[in-house]
């Protein structure tokens, strides 16, 4: 019940930056769309929905990182934290509030991308794996930048978040097997490789895997916050 | 058996451990607030009030030393339902002030039907019941004060802790702030109180104490603070004028009855080491002892005196 007010108090405090991005989208679906033609280039199509799924993911890591700072820097935290809340409760907030925007941010997403893959004659059958991909990406780039955040500046955690779930890639470890268990990584392979056809399959695994993933760091981030001060001011 | 809330020898250090620049807030720190007083603590700006307070509601972690809030180790979440909170240059979510009351009370999990009543009783009690719908974006500090005191009292605490409150109200707010708090303590509050307005915390406090860079200076019921061991207040009529003076040139007399002069009473202040010397010279002269008290100093005098001994020594 806590963590839910603080996670809508959390929507509310964000509402602006989420409805400019719920304006983003949209635009960038016009954009996508090429109205001056009778039909959408696919390819314009498929870079959209795979764009479009990184930057809920990547915005999500935004939004989530920017949490504890901002309440911090404005002392908000204190009058919250001086009631019954627990630490944990407080940073799952932040990460309901994110999902819950991304989902939001999804659907409209997932609205586009149809109305996009109908005019450019794809098939939209798998839309709904891409969206699920997006809404598990943020779930897991939120909770690894909240993690990050607990003891770093916003962006250098948004940078550390990026960094972590990325680098694999640089050790091309898409082509093993355990990469299914890296936290994001796996998500983000399949975002890359989405194809708007009917022959392309949702790996179930890495998505599954984004719920304990998410629980591993947002344990990690309420023992590294349980032992911060607080009212310590920050830059 | 356990106070409202216990300091147990705390140390805080500010700093990484291994840093030169090594700050120390609170110094071996022990203190234990008794059930229904007004407790008042004082102390320099940076002597180490707000951060006993914040290690109180387990904002942060003492160095070492412990802490009991309500019986339960500081940090403790559900205790912390029990006690209302006003920080200092308090910081509140920019909504209208019957909503935030409804989300700070909710926090600390009261029940919707007692919610909302609880939510205009405070709002009339801090007077802003008029201005429930409005922003408190839009109001003014004192307003936005009296909206953190009104956050602070919505789950009907045992234990209240305030830090300054009522540093940005105007003379009347601030008179309405006191009769608030004496009523919540008459309601049986234990009240914790940090202020610079020393003539508040004399009128209002049952005990105070002094603390001074983390160090406890003084510690002790008001009245027994605000009287001198020193000196003695004594008042005697029917002296000639000017014959104690040349009986005693160190003490001057003042006539207590501008009208009257030296042929009313006389008000003598006498160093306790003479007291008696200064008696028998009254006795001597004719005239005759009123009465004999202890001279009784302002908050702000003893204040002064400790403070300045402190950075002396």
């Amino acid at each position: 019940m806590r963590t839910a007010l603080l996670a809508a108090n959390f929507l509310r405090e964000h509402r602006w930056p989420v409805l400019l991005l719920f304006v983003w989208i949209i635009l960038l679906a016009l954009a996508s769309a090429d109205l001056g033609r009778p039909r959408a280039m696919p390819d314009d199509v498929t870079f959209y929905i795979e764009q479009q799924a990184i930057f809920i993911c990547i915005f999500s890591a935004f939004l989530a990182a920017d949490a504890i700072h901002n309440d911090r820097k404005s002392k908000r935290i204190l009058l919250v934290l001086s009631k019954a809340v627990t630490r944990g409760e407080y940073l799952l907030a932040p990460v309901l509030g994110t999902v819950a925007a991304a989902i939001a941010y999804s659907v409209l997403f997932w609205l586009c991308a149809s109305w996009l893959t109908d005019r450019a004659a794809l098939s939209g059958a798998n839309l709904w794996a891409v969206v699920l991909l997006a809404i598990g990406g943020s779930l897991v780039a939120a909770t690894i930048a909240l993690f990050f955040s607990t003891f770093l500046n916003p962006y250098v955690a948004v940078a550390a978040t990026v960094l972590l779930v990325t680098a694999p890639g640089a050790l091309h470890a898409q082509r093993h097997l355990w990469s299914l268990w890296l936290p994001g990584f796996p998500i983000l392979v399949q975002i890359v490789n989405f194809k708007p056809a009917l022959e392309w399959t949702l790996t179930w695994r890495p998505l599954l895997l984004t719920i304990p993933q998410a629980a591993f760091f947002w344990a990690m981030a309420a023992a590294v916050f349980n032992r911060r001060d607080i009212a310590v001011s920050v830059e | 058996m356990p106070g409202v809330l216990d300091y147990n020898a705390i140390t805080k250090d500010y700093g990484r451990p291994w840093s030169h620049r090594r700050l120390r807030a609170l110094d071996g720190f022990t203190l234990s607030l008794e059930r229904g007083e007004i407790f008042g603590f004082l102390g320099r700006n940076g002597a180490g009030k707000t951060t006993a307070i914040h290690l109180a509601l387990g904002f942060m972690r003492p160095s070492s030393g412990s802490g009991q809030l309500l019986g339960k180790p500081f940090g403790d979440a559900p205790s912390r339902a029990r006690i209302g909170f006003l920080a200092e240059n308090v910081a509140l979510y920019h909504r209208p002030a019957n909503k935030l009351l409804l989300f700070y009370g909710a926090l600390n999990g009261i029940r919707p039907r007692r919610l909302r009543l609880r939510c205009r009783e405070v709002l009339r009690q801090v007077e802003l019941e008029a201005e429930a719908n409005r922003n408190v974006a839009k109001f003014s500090r004192g307003m936005q004060q009296r909206v953190g005191l009104a956050q602070a009292l919505i789950s009907d605490p045992e234990l209240l802790i305030l830090d300054e409150p009522t540093s940005a109200l105007d003379p009347l707010a601030r008179v309405a702030m006191r009769e608030l708090l004496l009523e919540a303590n008459r309601a049986g509050k234990t009240i914790f109180l940090i202020s610079h307005l020393l003539s508040e915390i004399e009128l209002i406090c049952h005990r105070v104490a002094i603390l001074d860079k983390g160090r406890l200076l003084k510690l002790g019921r008001t009245e027994e603070l605000l009287i001198s061991r020193n000196r003695y207040e004594v008042v005697a009529r029917g002296i000639p004028a000017g014959s104690f003076e040349h009986a005693m040139p160190q003490v001057r007399g003042l006539p207590l009855d501008a009208n009257l002069g030296w042929n009313g009473p006389v008000l003598f202040t006498i160093p306790v080491s003479a007291q008696r010397d200064a008696l028998e010279k009254i006795w001597a002269l004719g005239g005759e002892v009123l009465s004999v008290n202890p001279v009784r100093r302002t908050l702000e005098e003893v204040f002064v005196e400790l403070t300045n001994r402190g950075n002396s020594t």
